[in-house]
C-alpha cells in the first residue's frame, strides 16, 4: 500500500487525508500542535467555557463534500437553515438579517425607506447566481490557457453556465466581481448599517476596506456557499472528520512539526520531523500556507527560481485579531433585551470598518475596531455553564506589520479597544467578563503556523484568486515537485472553513 | 428652415472633433456645436492672465493615437509636441530623484536609495512596455459585447484572443495581475524603496477615485505606460502653445475636411421622433437635424441631459446613473515671478524641464486618499508639476514662467456638499502651495497669480459632471464592456440614431481620441450616416 503524508491537521489537511485513505492509501497526518482541528480546533477560553474553533463560521462548509464522505455517520449534523446576523448599532436596536430576506424586510423599511426591498433583491440576485459561482468554487480552478480539448470543454461549460445566468444577471456579475464591496452595497442601501453588517465577511482576513476594489468578489465568494451552520460549530466538523479518517485506518501524529520536506531528484520523498524522525513517503499534501510549505519546508533550491519568487511575492498580512471572552451572564444587545443572537456584527457605518483598516495601512492598531461576533453559546448550552455565554470576536484591523511590534502591552490595548466596541452595542457586556484571552496576528502565527498570522492562507484579493490562487503555476494543487501537492486554503477556492481545497488537492494527487 | 447634416457632434473636445474629422473624412457633412466660445472642451488653452497662457485642464499629452496623427495629418495642422521625458520627485530631506531617458543616470540616482531596484528599473520598463504592446489592440478596436453571441461577434472575439496566442503564461498571468492589483503591490512585486515605490505607483491614481494601495490602480498605471509618441512607448508630451492646440489641430484639420464648427451653441436637448434622434435644440431655440447625432459629453450628461431620463428604459437610467462619475482632482496653475528652486539641484540638471510629482512615500499618498474617502479634500495633496514655459516660452512673458499643478484629492463630493466648494477653494489653493513650499523652498513668493480649479469648477465651466476629468472612474467595472453601461459599450446607444463618443466610451479618458475614432468606424460600418 503507498503512503500519503499530509501535513496539518486543519480541517482541509482531514478531507485530503480521508480521500486519501479511502482511496487506499496509508496516510499519515503530521500535526504541530498537541490537538485536531487547526483553525478549527475547540480551545478552553476559561474553566467551562469553550469555544468551537478559531474560525467560528462553519456557513461555507461544502455540502457535496461531507455528504459524499458521509460525515453524518460520524456525527456531523448541520442547523436547519442559514443562520440571522444582528447588525448591531451604538445606538440604536440595529436590525436583524436573515438569510431569508423578507423576514427582515420591516425592520429594514423602518430604518430606511426602500432599504427592505432592497435587501429583497440584492438576496434575490445572490441566489439567482448560487449555482453557477458555487459551481465554479467546487471544481478545479480553469486553466489560463487551456491545453486540451477536456479543459476546453470545461472552460466552454463555465461559459455556457454563466450564460445561462441570462443576460441580465451575467452582465451584473460581471460588473460586480471587480467593485468595492461599498459602492455596491450602496446601491441596494440608503442606511448604511446594513450595507456595513454585509460587508463585513469581506473583511475577514483582508487587509482592505470595503472601499478597495475587489472587496465585493470576497463577498460573493463567501454569500455563493453560504449555508446553514455545522452543529457544534467548526470544531464539531474537524471531530467528525477525525473519526471518519481513523476509521478508514488513517493515523494522525500530534506535536509532529514538520522540519523538512525532502526532495530527491525533483521528486518528493519525505518529510522530517523537527524532533529528527525521518517517515518515507512519495506523496506529501501539504495544507499549511503556501509560502511555509514552499519557502520554508521544502528543502532550498528545489523549486525553478521563478515559481519561488511568485511564492515569495504572495501576500499573507495578518490582519485579523481573535478575542475570545467569558461572561457570567448572557450577552445582551441594546434594545434587544431578551432576545438571542448567535451572530453579530459591530460597525454602525460602512466608513467605520474603513477607517478600521486605514489604522492597519500606518501599522497601526484600529481603535474602534469592527467586529465579527460569535455566541456559540446561543446554540449549544454545553459550550457555557447554564445561564452564561462564551464570545468569539474576529476582530480588525490589527496588523501584522504592528509599529512597535507586539508586546504583550499592544495585545491588551487593543483587547480594551474590542471590548470597548462591543460594549457600545451590548452595555453592561464589560462587568460580565470573567475571562479574556486576545490572540494578536503575531500569536496566530506562533499557534497556528500562519505566515503573517493571515486566518485565509492568502489575501482575498482578485489577483490571488482562482487559477492566481496561491499563484498561477501552482494554481493546480499540484507543484513542481513530483508528488507534493498543496491543499490548504492558500489555493484554489481559498480560505475559511469549507473544505474544498483539501478535497480538490486530494483528487488532484490521486490522478498524479 | 434648419440646414440638414449627415451628423451633429455635440461637444468641440478633442474626442468630438476627431469623430467629426473621421466622419468628413468619408465624405460626410459634419456640424459640430459647442457650448463654450472655445473648443477644446477639456482640451484647451487659455490666456488666463495677461502673457500668461495656461494648458488649464489637461496638461500632458502622451495617449494620442499615432495612427489618429496620421490619417488627420495633424502634424500639418500645429500639432507639435515636445518630449517630456524627465521625471524628477523631490523629497522632504532636500534629496531627490530624476528618471529619464539616461539609462546609466536612472541606475546611479535609483542606486543612491537601493541597489536591487537600479538593476530592475530598467526590466520593469521592459515589461511595461511589452504588456502596454499586448494591450494595444484592446485600445484600438471597439470591444466585443460577451452577452450577444453573433458570429461578428465571436469573430471579433478570437481576432483579440489571436494577439494573446503566442503570449506565454508568464505574460497572460503578468497581465492578469496587472488588471487587478494595486500600483503599490504590483510595484512592490518589482521595487523595495519607497522613494521610488511612492513617485511611481501615481500614475495608477491619477482620475481616479482609488488610493494607491486599491486593487485596480496597476491597471491605470499601464493605462499611463501606453502613451506614445510617433510609435515610442511610454513617452510623454507637452503639446507646444498648450495642450488646446491639440484640440485646435484636430479641429483645423477637420475644417480642412469640412466639418463646420459653432461655437457658443450650448445644445439643451436631443430632438426625437419616436425612438430615433433627428436633430438638436439649442438653448437659444435654434434647431439643427441631421441623420445621426453624436454626444461627446459625459454619460450622465448625455443620457441624463441631452435626452432625459422619460425618453429612455428604466433600468438603462437606473445602469447610467451609477455609472461613477466622482471628480477626484484639481488643478492649480501658478504665474511665477521667477523659476522655482528645489534643493540640491545644479544648474544644469533638466529637472525643472521634467514632470514634477510629488509623491514622497506611500503613507503620504495614503493619507491623501484617506482625506478624500471621508469628504475632504487631501490637506497634503499628491502633486504632478509641469513648467511648459521652459520648454516653450511662447506661454509666458520673458523671464517669466507658467507651472501647471495636477492636484489629487480634491472629492468633488464634500462632506459638506459640493456647492462648498465656492468657500474651500482658496484653502485648497493654500494646502497645494504650502505643501509645495516645503519641498520647493520659496516658490510662495515666486507666485503672481494663483488660479484654482476645483472639481465643482471643472463641472461649472467645462460640463464635467462632477469634475470627473475621464468622464468616468476609470475602474475595472467601468471599463471594457461595461463603459459606459452593460451592453452599451459600442458607441451606439439605445436612441436610435444617436452615438457616444466622448471619454465615457470605451476604452476611456486622457486625451487619446480613440473614442472619437472608434465612434466614427464604428458609425461608418454600420452605414449609420
Amino acid at each position: 500500500m503507498s503512503r500519503a503524508i499530509i501535513i496539518g491537521a486543519g480541517h482541509n489537511g482531514l478531507v485530503a487525508g480521508l480521500l486519501l485513505a479511502r482511496a487506499g492509501r496509508k496516510v499519515t497526518i503530521v500535526e504541530q500542535r498537541a490537538v485536531v482541528g487547526g483553525l478549527c480546533a475547540a480551545s478552553e477560553v476559561h474553566p467551562g467555557y469553550t469555544v468551537p474553533g478559531l474560525l467560528h463560521d462553519s456557513t461555507g462548509v461544502r455540502r457535496e463534500i461531507v455528504d459524499s464522505l458521509g460525515l453524518s455517520r460520524f456525527g456531523l449534523a448541520f442547523e436547519s437553515e442559514a443562520p440571522s446576523v444582528l447588525a448591531a448599532h451604538s445606538e440604536h436596536k440595529g436590525v436583524v438579517l436573515h438569510a431569508e430576506a423578507k423576514r427582515s424586510r420591516d425592520e429594514l423599511e423602518a430604518l430606511h425607506r426602500g432599504d427592505g426591498d432592497g435587501y429583497i433583491a440584492w438576496r434575490g440576485f445572490l441566489s439567482r447566481i448560487r449555482g453557477f459561482v458555487s459551481g465554479v468554487l467546487s471544481e478545479k480552478p480553469p486553466l489560463m490557457k487551456p491545453d486540451s480539448i477536456a479543459e476546453l470543454w470545461s472552460m466552454g461549460k463555465t461559459g455556457i453556465g454563466l450564460r445561462r445566468l441570462g443576460k441580465p444577471d451575467m452582465l451584473e456579475l460581471m460588473r460586480v466581481a471587480p467593485m468595492c464591496a461599498a459602492d455596491w452595497l450602496q446601491e441596494s442601501f440608503g442606511d448604511s448599517l446594513p450595507a456595513a453588517a454585509l460587508a463585513a465577511p469581506a473583511a475577514i482576513g483582508a487587509s482592505l476596506g470595503p472601499w478597495s476594489a475587489g472587496t465585493a468578489a470576497s463577498l460573493l465568494l463567501y454569500e455563493s456557499v453560504r449555508g446553514a451552520e455545522v452543529k457544534g460549530g467548526p470544531a464539531a466538523l474537524t471531530q467528525s472528520l477525525q473519526q471518519a479518517f481513523e476509521a478508514a485506518g488513517g493515523a494522525i501524529a500530534l506535536e509532529s512539526a514538520v522540519a523538512r520536506i525532502r526532495v530527491e531528484q525533483g521528486a518528493v520523498c519525505g518529510v522530517e520531523l523537527a524532533g529528527g524522525e525521518f517517515i518515507e513517503a512519495p506523496l506529501v499534501v501539504a495544507s499549511c500556507d503556501p509560502k511555509r510549505a514552499l519557502l520554508e519546508l521544502v528543502e532550498p533550491a528545489s523549486l525553478p527560481l521563478d515559481v519561488e519568487e511568485q511564492v515569495a511575492s504572495i501576500r499573507l498580512r495578518g490582519s485579523t485579531a481573535k478575542v475570545n471572552l467569558a461572561l457570567d451572564g448572557p450577552i445582551s444587545f441594546r434594545g434587544r433585551e431578551g432576545e438571542r443572537h448567535a451572530r453579530a456584527v459591530v460597525s454602525d457605518h460602512l466608513d467605520d470598518i474603513e477607517r478600521a483598516f486605514d489604522a492597519a495601512k500606518y501599522r497601526a492598531c484600529s481603535k474602534r475596531p469592527h467586529l465579527d461576533v460569535s455566541i456559540p453559546s446561543v446554540n449549544d448550552a454545553s459550550l457555557a455553564p447554564d445561564g452564561k455565554d462564551v464570545v468569539s470576536i474576529l476582530a480588525h484591523a490589527a496588523p501584522y506589520h504592528l509599529e512597535g511590534g507586539w508586546n504583550g502591552d499592544a495585545r491588551e490595548r487593543f483587547g480594551d479597544a474590542v471590548v470597548e466596541m462591543l460594549e457600545s452595542v451590548a452595555p453592561g457586556t464589560r462587568a460580565r467578563i470573567v475571562a479574556r484571552e486576545v490572540l494578536s496576528p503575531a500569536d496566530l502565527e506562533d499557534r497556528y503556523g500562519l505566515t503573517g498570522g493571515h486566518i485565509h492562507h492568502g489575501e482575498h484579493a482578485l489577483d490571488q484568486l482562482l487559477f492566481m490562487r496561491p499563484t498561477p503555476k501552482l494554481a493546480r494543487y499540484k507543484t513542481p515537485i513530483e508528488g507534493l501537492y498543496l491543499g490548504g486554503s492558500g489555493s484554489h477556492p481559498g480560505g475559511g472553513v469549507t473544505c474544498q481545497p483539501g478535497a480538490l488537492a486530494a483528487a488532484a494527487a490521486l490522478k498524479g | 428652415m434648419a440646414t440638414t447634416y449627415d451628423a451633429i457632434v455635440v461637444g468641440a473636445g478633442h474626442n468630438g472633433l476627431t469623430c467629426a474629422a473621421y466622419l468628413a473624412k468619408a465624405g460626410r457633412k459634419v456640424l459640430v456645436l459647442e457650448s463654450r466660445d472655445s473648443i477644446g472642451g477639456a482640451t484647451a488653452s487659455e490666456e488666463i492672465y495677461p502673457g500668461f497662457t495656461f494648458s488649464t485642464c489637461s496638461y500632458v499629452v502622451s495617449l494620442l493615437r499615432p495612427q489618429i496623427i496620421r490619417d488627420l495629418e495633424l502634424s500639418k495642422h500645429g500639432l507639435e509636441i515636445m518630449p517630456l521625458d524627465w521625471t524628477f520627485s523631490p523629497f522632504e530631506d532636500g534629496t531627490s530623484l530624476l528618471r529619464g531617458p539616461d539609462a546609466e543616470m536612472n541606475r546611479r540616482n535609483i542606486a543612491r536609495f537601493s541597489r536591487k531596484d537600479a538593476e530592475r528599473y530598467p526590466l520593469f520598463g521592459q515589461a511595461m512596455s511589452e504588456l502596454g504592446r499586448m494591450m494595444k489592440p484592446i485600445i484600438e478596436s471597439p470591444i466585443p459585447e460577451p452577452s450577444k453571441l453573433t458570429p461578428s461577434t465571436i469573430f471579433e472575439a478570437l481576432r483579440l484572443g489571436k494577439q494573446f496566442k503566442g503570449v506565454g503564461e508568464e505574460w497572460l498571468a503578468a497581465n492578469l495581475k496587472m488588471m487587478t492589483m494595486s500600483a503599490v503591490d504590483f510595484l512592490s512585486e518589482w521595487f523595495e524603496s519607497e522613494r521610488l515605490i511612492g513617485p511611481m505607483s501615481v500614475s495608477g491614481i491619477i482620475g481616479t477615485f482609488l488610493g494607491i494601495r486599491s486593487p485596480g490602480t496597476a491597471y491605470v498605471l499601464l493605462h499611463h505606460y501606453m502613451g506614445e509618441i510617433d510609435g515610442a512607448f511610454r513617452a510623454w508630451g507637452l503639446q507646444k502653445g498648450g495642450t488646446g492646440g491639440v484640440a485646435m489641430a484636430i479641429a483645423r484639420s477637420a475644417e480642412s475636411l469640412g466639418v463646420e464648427i459653432k461655437t457658443g451653441c450650448r445644445v439643451d436637448k436631443v430632438l426625437m421622433t419616436g425612438s430615433e434622434a433627428r436633430g438638436v435644440v439649442l438653448v437659444n431655440g435654434d434647431e439643427y437635424h441631421a441623420k445621426a447625432i453624436v454626444s461627446g459629453a459625459d454619460p450622465h450628461r448625455t443620457f441624463l441631459g441631452l435626452i432625459g431620463e422619460d425618453r429612455l428604459d428604466e433600468d438603462f437610467v437606473k445602469q447610467i446613473k451609477r455609472f461613477k462619475m466622482r471628480g477626484s482632482s484639481g488643478k492649480v496653475n501658478l504665474a511665477l515671478d521667477s523659476l522655482p528652486e528645489f534643493p540640491g539641484l545644479d544648474q544644469e540638471s533638466p529637472a525643472l524641464r521634467a514632470d514634477i510629482t510629488i509623491a514622497p512615500n506611500i503613507d503620504f499618498l495614503e493619507r491623501a486618499y484617506d482625506d478624500a474617502k471621508y469628504g475632504r479634500f487631501s490637506r497634503e495633496p499628491f502633486m504632478d508639476c509641469v513648467i511648459p514655459s521652459l520648454t516653450d516660452p511662447s506661454v509666458a512673458p520673458p523671464g517669466k514662467h507658467v507651472m501647471s499643478i495636477f492636484v489629487q484629492y480634491a472629492p468633488y463630493n464634500l462632506k459638506e456638499g459640493p456647492a462648498d466648494w465656492e468657500n474651500q477653494r482658496e484653502a485648497f489653493g493654500d494646502a497645494v502651495i504650502n505643501t509645495l513650499e516645503r519641498f520647493s523652498p520659496g516658490i510662495k513668493d515666486r507666485i503672481l497669480h494663483r488660479h484654482v480649479l476645483t472639481p465643482w469648477d471643472l463641472e461649472k465651466t467645462y460640463g464635467l459632471t462632477e469634475g470627473n476629468i475621464f468622464h468616468g472612474e476609470l475602474s475595472l467595472e467601468q471599463l471594457a464592456f461595461m463603459r459606459p453601461a452593460a451592453g452599451w459599450a459600442r458607441y451606439k446607444t439605445p436612441i436610435e440614431k444617436f452615438w457616444l463618443c466622448g471619454s465615457g466610451a470605451h476604452p476611456g479618458g486622457g486625451i487619446m481620441a480613440a473614442p472619437g475614432q472608434l465612434c466614427a468606424n464604428t458609425m461608418l460600418k454600420a452605414r449609420a450616416v
